[in-house]
């Protein structure tokens, strides 16, 4: 740096130096010795076209440029403050998420969690080839409906993934769905009412307590009980 | 900006549950059934016409096309915003670690050039002022 500040000095000195010797190319005019190097190199600036800016110019150092205008937004600062994004952080990476896509969307049937390439069902294969259709969707008309007459039975073997579902884990707390249930055959009035006798009777919370009592005599009265003196039943078994 | 989406999600749910129903009649489809498939066909032509009336409201949405590629491993795309966020802090400590670095870099050349050249840098503050304490 001290032989930047030193050719300032040989410049009064001795004159000023050729364009090669200051880098400014070729083709400049010699200016009189009496004149100072700012002025030296405000002339090369006409002449060559500006090399650098003239702020920089008239400075006493060297390519000292301007300071870049201070930005108020850098990396200096903590962007997710900045952004109001904590209680997305906090959500995101402050608890553990999910790795499925079936822990995402619950509610979805059938088997999400393959890989869509499997079976052909990548949404990446829908946005390079997007399926050629018309602008609108129009109902089915009755003849339009006659090609889907289905023969009757079960579907074939390999057809029935859909149906596959992924093993749920079972909640503690159950919720219930609003969805309606599998269509069902529809159920006989006597069938119907001879089950729900058989449920009621079964879960009747009075009869299992009197069970439980029943065993708990059967017990007490069985000769390899070891409490067994003959007393009798105490009063306070449930009935 | 939620109703909009909300409007989406339920159409979506009642097509999805619309086709649900639909695979399950065909599973075993009996002849009886056949209106309640033509039904079930037509409610999924309206499911696909009311979805595409949401598309109006959503036209300024825009979505990575990265969430793809986590949708399409059957992974959720919840992580890819997870790691986005954890890219976007490790990057911003990193540029934060680089900028301190560099003002104390600066604090340190601009004392010791001081020692060094004292006139000099007396005129470099003149032309700069003073610099911000690091």
């Amino acid at each position: 740096m001290t032989e930047i500040f030193s050719l300032y000095g040989q410049q009064d000195s001795q004159g000023p130096a050729g364009p090669s010797a200051l880098g400014f190319g070729s083709g400049k005019p010699q200016v009189p010795q009496n004149m100072g190097p700012m002025c030296f190199q405000h002339q090369m600036v006409d002449e060559g076209g500006p090399i650098r800016k003239p702020a920089a110019m008239n400075e006493p150092f060297y390519l000292l440029r301007e300071l870049p205008l201070e930005n108020e937004l850098t990396g200096h600062t903590n962007l997710i403050t900045h952004y109001n994004l904590e209680h997305a952080y906090n959500k995101f990476c402050g608890k553990k998420v999910k790795e499925k896509l079936s822990n995402f969307l619950p509610e979805l049937p059938g088997m999400i969690d393959s890989p869509g390439i499997q079976d052909n069902s990548s949404l990446r294969s829908l946005i390079e080839k997007p399926p050629v259709c018309n602008n609108s969707f129009s109902p089915l008309t009755g003849a339009m409906l006659t090609g889907f007459r289905l023969h009757t039975g079960p579907l074939p073997e390999q057809y029935r993934l859909m149906h596959i579902q992924p093993p749920k884990k079972k909640n503690k707390h159950k919720h219930k769905h609003l969805r309606p249930q599998d269509p069902l055959p529809p159920e006989t009035p006597s069938d119907s009412d001879h089950k729900k006798k058989k449920k009621k009777k079964d879960d009747d919370p009075d009869r299992k307590k009197k069970k439980k009592d029943k065993k708990k005599k059967k017990n007490r009265h069985s000769p390899d009980h070891p409490g067994m003196t003959g007393a009798q039943p105490s009063g306070s078994s449930l009935r | 900006m939620a109703e909009k989406f909300d409007n989406l999600e339920e159409h979506l749910e009642k097509f999805v549950e619309n086709i649900r129903q639909l695979g399950i009649i065909v599973s075993d489809f009996q002849p009886s059934s056949q209106t309640g498939l033509n039904q079930k066909l037509n409610f999924m032509i309206s499911g696909l016409q009311d979805i595409e009336k949401c598309r109006q409201q959503l036209h300024d949405i825009n979505v990575p096309l990265e969430v793809f590629e986590y949708i399409d491993q059957g992974r959720n795309p919840q992580l890819y915003t997870k790691e986005c966020l954890e890219r976007a802090l490790a990057k911003n400590e990193q540029v934060k670690g680089k900028i301190d670095t560099l003002t104390k870099f600066k604090s340190l050349l601009i004392s010791e050039l001081g020692k060094v050249f004292p006139e000099e840098m007396a005129k470099y503050k003149a032309i700069h002022g003073e610099d911000p304490p690091s």
